[in-house]
Order: structure tokens, then C-alpha cells, then sequence
């Protein structure tokens, strides 16, 4: 997601992260109880994570992450009037690319002057599933992340 | 609910079923094509801002929303 963000972003595309909370609190990245702690943990995203995109934080309550539906990795896009146009409940830079290649086309098309009317659709997209990464990731956490994750789908 | 309640169950201790699951609400989140709520959000380097400033700077904003684990 960082490539696409410079790869758009002279195309007048802006990329932000949003830190909402911890999906899988573990003994290295506890729950969050403050908004100091909640500034910590964003700065490991920059720092151990490599997120070059703005990092902007939620409040402390998720209010804009419960409005936008919680999920632990989602993407919207969003015009410049405020109108998400794309949402997925998962993030894949694939799908996403896809997605702004098709948009900044429309603007194209409107710009020659063609006449274009909105309308919805869904669509089934797939993103790449590495386990191994996933579970590195979680045992950076510590053993009760991984545990928690493991008793909770069965494995 | 009251707010310390609603910042506990939020930012809930364990991965359990019981304890994520509730908070999963995707399909009840806003419609594509119709105006989106705005939150203020706090930069990293500091400050505060909104949703709204920064989408308005843009043709288009690209928002993902993930967690450190």
C-alpha cells in the first residue's frame, strides 16, 4: 500500500492510516486504556512496520473505525466531496489499484466531456493470503496473541 | 453505555469471539454514493484534523485502517 501511494499520489491521490486499536493484544502491544499509549503504538507502525503513509490516529473510543463498520484491515476511498466510492472489508493493494485506475479513467472521461451517471456495484475480489507473514506478525505480539488466535478459529 | 465503558469494550483485552465479533458491523457501515460521516482524526506528528480536511484536499483519498498486530 505504500508503492500505490507514491505511485498515485501525482495523480492528485491521497493515502493516509488510520490506527484504530489492537486486533490481537498480545504481552508486547497491550489493549490500549490511553491516548499516550495509543501514540506509542502508532509510532511502531512507522518504526517496525515501515507505514510511510501519513499515520493518523483514531479517538480513543474508535468512533470513526465503529462508523465505517470495524473491520480489522477495511479501505475506503473517498472523492474530494466526501463520497466514498469504494469500500472493501479487506485490504488488498490489487483490488485497491484496480479500484483507482477505474476512478481517475472516469475523470478522464468526464473531462472529454462524456456524460456518466453513477451506479452501484459488488463485486468479489481476492487478496493473498500468507499465513506464515500473518502469524510472524502475531508472534511479534507475544505467545497470547498467537494462543488467542489459534482457540478462536480452532486451529 | 457509558464512555469508559464503551473506550473498555472497544479496546478489548483478548481475541475471543465474544469480545471482537460485536464490533463487526461492515455491513451496516455508509453506502458508496452518499455523503460519509466525519471524525476528527490526530496525526501522528501531532495536532488534530479531520476526515473531511483531508479528503477535500484530493481527488481522491485512499483510507486503510489497520492496527499494529
Amino acid at each position: 500500500m505504500n508503492a500505490l501511494a507514491e505511485r498515485f499520489q501525482d495523480q492528485n491521490v491521497g493515502s493516509i492510516f488510520v490506527y484504530t486499536h489492537e486486533a490481537h493484544p498480545g504481552e508486547q502491544y497491550l489493549h490500549l486504556t490511553s491516548m499516550e499509549q495509543k501514540y506509542r503504538h502508532a509510532q511502531a507502525l512507522r518504526a517496525v512496520l515501515g507505514v510511510t503513509r501519513p499515520i493518523l490516529l483514531d479517538a480513543l473510543d474508535g468512533a470513526c473505525h465503529r462508523a465505517y463498520g470495524s473491520m480489522p484491515n477495511m479501505t475506503w476511498i473517498f472523492n474530494g466531496a466526501g463520497i466514498p466510492v469504494y469500500k472493501s472489508d479487506w485490504t488488498d493493494h490489487h483490488s485497491v489499484t484496480n479500484a483507482l485506475e477505474y476512478f481517475l479513467d472516469v475523470s478522464q472521461r468526464r473531462r472529454a466531456k462524456e456524460r456518466l451517471a453513477p451506479f452501484r456495484v459488488e463485486r468479489l475480489d481476492y487478496r493473498n493470503q500468507d499465513r506464515e507473514a500473518f502469524f510472524r506478525g502475531l508472534e511479534r505480539n507475544g505467545p497470547k496473541a498467537v494462543d488467542e488466535f489459534k482457540a478462536a478459529f480452532s486451529e | 453505555m457509558t464512555e469508559a465503558d464503551l473506550v473498555l469494550r472497544y479496546n478489548y483485552d483478548a481475541f475471543v469471539p465474544a469480545k471482537f465479533e460485536p464490533w463487526m458491523n461492515f455491513d451496516q457501515s455508509p453506502k458508496v454514493g452518499e455523503r460519509a460521516p466525519d471524525f476528527p482524526l490526530w496525526p501522528l506528528e501531532g495536532g488534530e484534523t479531520t476526515l473531511s480536511a483531508l479528503w477535500s484536499q484530493y481527488s481522491y483519498l485512499v483510507v486503510e485502517f489497520g492496527s499494529f498486530t
